[in-house]
């Protein structure tokens, strides 16, 4: 049996070099101590082999490679939904939506925040991971000003800032990503491993979509997406009782809209108001509308049938 | 006993080196951003800035990180356009490279990325890549925002906060 100092040893430097994980260095210090004699060569490779699998988790997952999912979410909504052609109100929207993520917790993101509207009377708001944002024509029609939908983009803005999208890859389908990519620097990959990471990225695909537009994310995101919304366009200055306004729209609604979308995929309008009522009475003086707001707000609207 | 110190000086020497060249610098990790003057999105920019630049680390304050560049420009990043690099050897081997290295390029490439979105796309024709795309085009100058924000008294820029 190994002296429990060098088990120590071991564990000590797996941990540590997890927390700063650099190829070279971690194949440099465990040659040095397997040098000495205080590791064996197995410890040594599992040292190595802790620094190679050191990306395990959705937090791990780089700036660049959440944009290119976005992307790809972004085609797989756009294939169920047509785009709505007014280019009045994608300009209207992406100035509001760029504005109001100016306010959030992630005002910076890799290719910058995108608006859409959907063609469709179902009311729902979609937000794939990198910043590209969908809002269906059903849902800015029962919004009465700029406030309520500042709020809507900013609780869609929370989602991705506290990357919902990216939890809902399975843990499984991540180890295999990233034990397939491994950390050796390349061009490009060889054809038989895009295959594999193209199925990998497939089966991701498939898990994030299925929570965004098929089953929902689990209530606490949607719960604390209204929370990060409120307060954060009561940074902006706008009113965040927008948000209980629009909701209560929808409470005991029973047209063609009901039964799909954000009352398939959300928590109830009745406890959204409770619980988003709850944050907003602690926030004091609210802004007030401002008929300017309002009055663009209905310009850009005005077309919409 | 000796080994075992010998052993714990190694590691702990190395962990100091690493954390101390980890502390300083940070990396620009979204595709373009800028050094503002002022600690504000709406500031004048004073240097623009790309994925990968390398950057001093000065001060940090609500969010927004005092940065010196290797021209030598300080001014203010947003934190969400930054990263910190956990280790900072390819800087160390040359004092503070500002530019990425071609590994750290390729890196940056690797895992979910263009490749694989050609790969998937070339596998699902019935997507629409190119309706991404034109909604990835539009972008709303920093100065309409700035005047959309003002119009709307909103921000702080009309007074009302």
């Amino acid at each position: 049996m190994r002296p429990a100092g060098s088990r120590f040893i071991v564990v000590f430097l797996a941990a540590a070099f997890g927390a700063l994980a650099a190829c070279s260095v971690i194949e440099q210090g465990t040659d040095v101590l397997k040098g000495t004699g205080t590791i064996s060569a197995s410890q040594a490779d599992m040292l190595k082999k802790t620094s190679e699998t050191i990306r395990s988790t959705f937090g791990d997952i780089k700036e660049e490679e959440e944009y290119y999912i976005g992307r790809s979410v972004a085609a797989l909504i756009l294939a169920r939904y047509p785009v709505l052609q007014n280019a009045a109100l994608t300009r209207y929207i992406n100035t509001l939506g760029q504005a109001t993520a100016l306010f959030s917790d992630r005002p910076e993101i890799f290719a910058g925040y995108h608006f859409l509207v959907l063609d469709t009377d179902e009311i729902n708001a979609l937000a794939a991971p990198g910043g590209m944002i969908f809002l269906t024509k059903g849902l800015i029609k029962r919004c009465r000003d700029e406030d309520a939908l500042a709020v809507i983009l900013a609780h869609e803005i929370g989602h991705v800032a506290a990357k919902h999208g990216l939890q809902s890859i399975k843990k499984s389908r991540l180890v295999d990503a990233f034990q397939l990519l491994g950390t050796t620097a390349i061009k490009a990959y060889a054809p038989d491993t895009v295959v594999k990471l193209t199925a990998l990225f497939e089966d991701t695909l498939g898990d994030i979509v299925g929570s965004l537009v098929e089953r929902g994310y689990d209530r606490k995101y949607e719960y604390e997406a209204d929370e990060m919304s409120v307060k954060s366009v009561l940074r902006a200055g706008f009113d965040p009782s927008g948000l209980t306004r629009f909701l209560q729209t929808m409470v005991g609604d029973k047209s063609t809209a009901s039964g799909k979308g954000w009352f398939k995929t959300h928590p109830t309008p009745e406890q959204r108001i409770a619980k988003a009522g709850e944050t907003i009475k602690t926030m004091g003086t609210l802004p007030q509308l401002l008929d300017a707001r309002t009055a663009r707000f209905r310009q850009a609207v005005a077309g919409l049938k | 006993m000796t080994i075992h110190r010998r052993s714990f000086f190694i590691v702990g020497a190395l962990l100091l080196v690493l954390l101390a060249m980890a502390a300083d610098f940070v990396v620009v990790k979204i595709q373009v951003t800028a050094v503002r003057k002022t600690p504000q999105f709406f500031a004048p920019v004073i240097a623009p800035l790309k994925a990968g630049d390398r950057l001093e680390k000065i001060s940090e304050s609500n969010g927004w990180v005092q940065v010196k560049t290797v021209t030598g420009v300080i001014g203010w990043v947003h934190s969400s356009a930054l990263e910190t690099p956990k280790i900072n050897l390819l800087a160390a081997n040359s004092t503070m490279k500002t530019q990425a290295s071609a590994s750290e390029v390729a890196l940056a490439g690797k895992g979910f990325n263009k490749q694989v979105e050609d790969s998937y796309k070339a596998k699902h024709g019935e997507l629409n890549f190119a309706a991404v795309d034109s909604m990835l085009q539009v972008k709303i100058p920093a100065a309409e925002i700035e005047n959309f924000l003002r119009k709307g008294r909103l921000g702080g820029l009309g007074g009302v906060k």
